[in-house]
């Protein structure tokens, strides 16, 4: 009780332990369940789970619903792909500099339609997302235009790329748990408190003296970068992009894992992620239906846990606890 | 440390306020009052920002704060109360007034995200700092309840210690007892005596005449959207302008 007590005091710590427990579990997974074709689903699981944080950060902490994390997603991946496979740079370093281009669109975006509220945000980041499309499929000097990239290198230092499933699995899954654990800090800090303020009343926290326009600009960018690195994690792994990556419907399919997982919690975007790829895998024999499956489940879920799944189930539980102790 | 001149808002063809002119001087507890439309609320808006003026001029300390975004007036030392609490109630009552001392500090996106330590030690600091005015509103020992389960009462002091946590010089309090029973009354007049005495200067609205005239240092009686009258609570009483004007329109006195 008194280790528990003195984590929740120390939000970084609490937030450590957990990520920490998390990462250790999924670096066990291989080893008890050995190798194979799951491992394939679980690496997308990682990638994902990293637009989908973004989105969290953005939409759940802060109220901004955004459309264009399919764009960031894309912009991290085609830009990783040119610098590693055109440039030439090594893989680890292209991912970071594409963030850098990830991060100037997004301030740039941001600063002009984060003035726009609710669904006006929605619209103006949807019309971007539609923008970047274009430029991918019509660029085709540099993105290979609609019929993409391929020969992008696998993610790797000095030599040392990922080859397997089973590698590209102990690589990603590790930067997937420290972003997620970036993200649980940020939300826990003092940047946090004041995002959760501004989403219920934007003009009371101005009146603290707070420069509100500032901190929805800063998520929106770091918000952005997540997206960006799972491009980048994508193009590198998959090996090829094409205009499909990080579509409009991909950004729309994040919207749906939040709302599956539930929007309100960084680790409903893990629980998300892991159900709509699960869903994805096993619903493909059913290949006609996949749409429709996918679709009822989400409403099934709404109607059951109108906040999602995550959230649904804390509260479901504490029900349970509530009413045993009556 | 207040010093409001020729201030004018229209909003189309109406005029809200017109040649306002007052000022406040600093550790005092000034009251405005009015009957309803008189422009009270109007006023508080453009002091903190919410609105921009029209015409007019508003002098902080000297600094010419007229027409800013509310956020920078905000830190140039203006909190303020609501006549509807405005408590976070997404977040603890802790939460709500350590946003109160948020502009103190720098942790930015990256080291807050990274949990570096000196991010931990602002947030230990803001922390004892809303601590100490969460004591002083009277509501310490419930710091960790969510702030929605509140009372409307209990709201009111959330929103004091949020103000009292920005370090403000000055807390413009909107119609404060408003929705409180007598007791609850007299604990906030206690309030607002403590919050002048802390050094901090309080302009604050109210209809309840005896809660006004008992506070008060000096009252504005708006009418209109006009300066009526100023003066000590007993000069405002013998004021035969101020009696004609509330004479059948106001219920409270």
């Amino acid at each position: 009780m008194s280790v528990v007590a003195t984590l929740n005091k120390n939000p970084v710590r609490r937030n450590t332990a957990q990520v920490g427990l998390f990462l250790i579990a999924m670096l066990l997974v291989p080893v008890v369940f050995g190798t194979g074709y799951y491992l394939n689903m679980m690496i997308f699981i990682a990638i994902l789970a990293l637009p989908a944080l973004g989105l969290s950060l953005l939409s759940g902490l802060a109220g901004q619903l955004a459309i264009s994390h399919g764009a960031f997603f894309a912009i991290g991946a085609y830009g990783s792909a040119i610098l590693s496979a055109r440039a030439g740079l090594s893989p680890v370093l292209s991912t970071l500099l594409a963030q850098i281009l990830v991060a100037v669109i997004a301030a740039g975006i941001g600063a002009v339609v984060l003035r726009l509220r609710s669904h006006y945000l929605a619209i103006a980041t949807l019309s971007f997302a539609i923008i970047v499309e274009l430029v991918i499929e019509e660029w085709r000097g540099m993105t290979g235009g609609m019929q993409g990239m391929l020969g992008i290198p696998p993610m790797g230092l000095f030599g040392y790329e990922a080859s397997s499933d089973v590698q590209f699995y102990y690589v990603y899954w590790p930067i997937t748990a420290l972003m997620l654990l970036f993200a649980l800090n940020l939300a826990s800090s003092r940047i946090g408190r004041a995002l959760r303020a501004i989403r219920e009343g934007e003009p009371i926290v101005s009146s603290l003296g707070i420069h509100t326009a500032g901190y929805k600009t800063g998520i929106y960018v770091v918000s952005s970068v997540f997206a960006g690195i799972g491009g980048a994690l994508y193009a590198h792994f998959v090996g090829f992009v094409t205009p499909a990556t990080g579509s409009i419907m991909f950004a729309i399919e994040i919207i749906m894992v939040l709302a599956l997982g539930g929007f309100d919690r960084l680790w409903g975007a893990l629980i998300g992620v892991a159900l709509i790829t699960l869903l994805n895998e096993y619903a493909l024999g059913f290949a006609d239906y996949k749409k429709i499956i996918l679709g009822v489940t989400l409403i099934a879920v709404m109607l059951v846990f109108p906040r999602g799944l995550l959230p649904g189930l804390i509260d479901l539980a504490r029900h349970r606890r509530i009413a045993r102790a009556a | 440390m207040l010093k409001v001149s020729s201030l004018e808002k229209r909003f189309g063809g109406l005029t809200a306020l017109k040649d306002v002119h007052f000022s406040v001087t600093q550790g005092q507890i000034k009251a405005v009052i009015g009957p309803n439309g008189a422009g009270k609320t109007t006023l508080f808006n453009l002091i903190a920002g919410t609105l921009r003026p029209t015409a007019g001029d508003i002098r902080l300390d000297g600094e010419a704060i007229a027409g800013l975004p509310s956020s920078r007036i905000g830190m140039a030392g203006i909190a303020r109360t609501f006549q509807q609490p405005q408590v976070f109630t997404s977040l603890t009552i802790l939460e709500n007034a350590m946003l109160g001392g948020h502009r103190y500090h720098r942790g930015d996106f990256l080291s807050c995200g990274l949990g570096l330590r000196h991010t931990r030690r602002e947030e230990e600091k803001l922390r004892e700092r809303a601590e100490k005015w969460l004591e002083f509103a009277g509501i310490g020992d419930i710091a960790h309840r969510n702030a929605s389960e509140l009372p409307l009462g209990q709201q009111r002091y959330v929103e004091i210690a949020r103000a009292m946590a920005t370090g403000s010089k000055l807390i413009l309090m909107d119609e404060p007892a408003a929705g409180l029973d007598d007791t609850e009354t007299r604990e906030l007049g206690d309030m607002v005596r403590a919050i002048s005495e802390s050094g901090t200067t309080v302009l604050l609205i109210d209809h309840h005449m005896d809660f006004v005239m008992s506070l008060a240092d000096e009252v504005l009686v708006l009418n209109f959207g006009e300066r009526l009258a100023e003066g000590t609570p007993h000069e405002i009483q013998n004021s035969q302008v101020v009696i004609d004007a509330y004479l059948g329109t106001d219920d409270d006195a």
